[in-house]
């Protein structure tokens, strides 16, 4: 087996909020040809509302620009994947990611504000995740689970299903189908596993089953920093960021989740911390593997075309989707930054295959249970996983972490 | 690898007066209904009506108060638990209750009916 997989006990999840992989990481594809991004010169616009032509530019600020917050509520996605003038009911439209600018300019009426859709960030002013992705591996084909908002889209990495909602209401799971952190802890042998929400402040975006009914699975971001130090980081990890502006313990606490208006440094800090936190202990560094995704890409931009995919076995009907038409959760959302982080990953690794948030159950419930029987959704049956299971039989094309030797030329952030 | 120097957020970037957007909106109304099914002793500590939560500093109070009595109920539903049970009774107490026991069946013995009158006792059931 490779060392790496050999060597590797913990698997981290960091998920971010709100933003797209071209918004966030687009700019590498000058750097790295194989990182399906833009560059000046490529092809791909949007029409704005008088039918002109709009390029991507570099020209992202940290906060101040996507005011309103730019709308990804199904609707709207629909209509940012397939254009203006696109039927929901036709069975033969095809995505062409042309009404980004549309639906911005949906908000406000306002023309020249809604090209900010099209803004990227260069890639010197977000040093953290461009360097993780030049330095590990990034996933050109990671999509948002469902064209939707946040809730739904994050009940995919804790169940691999969002049991038939596209909204921002409750998840509440039938018994049969078990978050990833249930199969962990009632394993045997037992396996551990805890959300690291920011603080009790911000707290988690799971509230309606993990939060009111195990609350003991929850920690906060001060106790993963604890537990990174002291060597006690269970098998799995899910870190949720600080979701809002609000008073801590110790004084003002920036929102870091770089959900639009919030603080794109502020999220680029906090990245570089968890990194740091984990790379600063070496038995832990060598021995854990760090996701970093974002939930959905926000309403901004992206030029690749989600796939279809396996329908789930819940469905949204037309009144929940919002556009008269079943969803089967059988197609993606938008592309979003996802990056695997580990010192056994060969730098300027790129990623080709298809995945989505429902990897991430996949994943853990592979590697940590090996073959688990219990009920899991389509959608999880049949998701790609990133990191192969530990056995005799890894395939080398599609193991990740494939060095022999643990590098010791990562990167170091000052945080 | 050189140290990569991470700038940080302007300090005017913090704002907790600014208005919630509709993701903080839907965390506290799953928070407001989380809190209705707590137990009374735990929702009348939270003293924050939802409605009046208009900005990202309001609600972060509010999902605060709410997060913390969620674990405060779990926390002493779990003490009460984990409580040790009340110590056995003495032994010459069992014994007692044990010839209680003894005394009430000789005495049913003794009052259990034939099998003929069991029989009739059965048919008036059916006829009701």
């Amino acid at each position: 087996m490779p060392t790496g997989l050999d060597k590797l006990q913990h698997i981290v999840v960091l998920m971010m909020e709100n933003r797209s992989f071209d918004h966030m990481l687009g700019s590498l594809k000058a750097v790295n040809p194989k990182i399906d991004g833009y560059v000046d010169g490529d092809p791909f616009t949007n029409p704005d509302a008088n039918n002109n032509p709009v390029k991507p530019q570099p020209s992202a600020k940290f906060q101040g620009q996507l005011q309103p917050d730019p709308d990804h509520h199904f609707p709207a996605v629909d209509l940012q994947i397939f254009g203006k003038g696109s039927d929901p009911h036709s069975n033969d439209r095809k995505p062409n990611m042309q009404g980004f600018v549309a639906s911005y300019f949906n908000q406000q009426r306002n023309l020249a504000h809604s090209q900010m859709i099209m803004y990227y960030f260069p890639k010197e002013n977000l040093p953290v995740l461009t360097t993780l992705a030049l330095e590990f591996a990034v996933f050109n084909r990671w999509f948002a689970s469902i064209p939707g908002p946040t809730i739904c889209n994050r009940a995919f990495a804790h169940y691999g299903t969002s049991f038939g909602r596209v909204d921002l209401n409750p998840i509440y799971p039938p018994e049969t189908i078990k978050s990833v952190y249930s199969r962990l802890i009632n394993s045997d042998p037992k396996r551990t596993a805890k959300v690291y929400y920011y603080d009790t402040t911000s707290s988690t975006m799971e509230v309606a089953n993990l939060l009111q009914n195990q609350p003991e699975l929850f920690g906060t971001y001060q106790q993963f920093l604890e537990d990174c130090d002291n060597g006690d980081l269970p098998d799995y990890s899910f870190i949720e960021p600080n979701y809002s502006d609000h008073q801590g313990d110790s004084g003002a606490l920036i929102a870091n989740d770089q959900h639009p208006d919030h603080n794109v440094q502020a999220g680029e800090k906090f990245i570089a911390e968890v990194y740091q936190a984990i790379k600063n202990n070496p038995q832990l560094w060598e021995s854990t593997a760090l996701l970093i995704t974002y939930d959905e890409h926000g309403g901004i931009f992206d030029h690749v075309p989600p796939p279809s995919c396996v329908a789930d076995k819940f469905k949204a009907d037309g009144n929940a989707t919002e556009v008269g038409v079943d969803f089967h959760f059988d197609r993606l959302g938008v592309r979003v930054p996802t990056i695997l982080v580990s010192p056994w990953i060969p730098a300027n690794t790129v990623d080709n295959r298809v995945f989505d948030h429902a990897s991430i159950p996949a994943t853990i419930t592979k590697f940590f249970l090996g073959d688990y029987s219990a009920d899991r959704s389509p959608r999880e049956i049949n998701a790609d996983i990133f990191i192969e299971p530990q056995g005799p039989a890894v395939d080398p094309a599609r193991n990740l972490l494939s060095l022999d030797v643990m590098r010791t030329d990562c990167p170091d952030f000052d945080v | 690898m050189a140290l990569i120097h991470v700038p940080n957020p302007p300090k005017n970037a913090y704002d907790p007066d600014r208005p919630m957007g509709s993701l903080l909106k839907s965390q506290v109304e799953h928070m407001r209904e989380a809190e209705s099914k707590l137990p009374l002793r735990y929702r009348q500590q939270i003293e924050i009506y939802i409605k009046a939560v208009r900005t990202e500093g309001e609600a972060a109070r509010y999902i605060q108060a709410v997060t913390r009595a969620i674990h405060l109920a779990h926390e002493d539903a779990e003490r009460e638990r984990r409580a040790p049970k009340p110590a056995a009774k003495p032994v010459i107490e069992i014994a007692a209750v044990a010839d209680q026991a003894a005394e009430r069946k000789q005495n049913r013995a003794r009052k259990r009916p034939t099998s003929k009158s069991k029989k009739s006792l059965g048919a008036k059931r059916r006829k009701k």
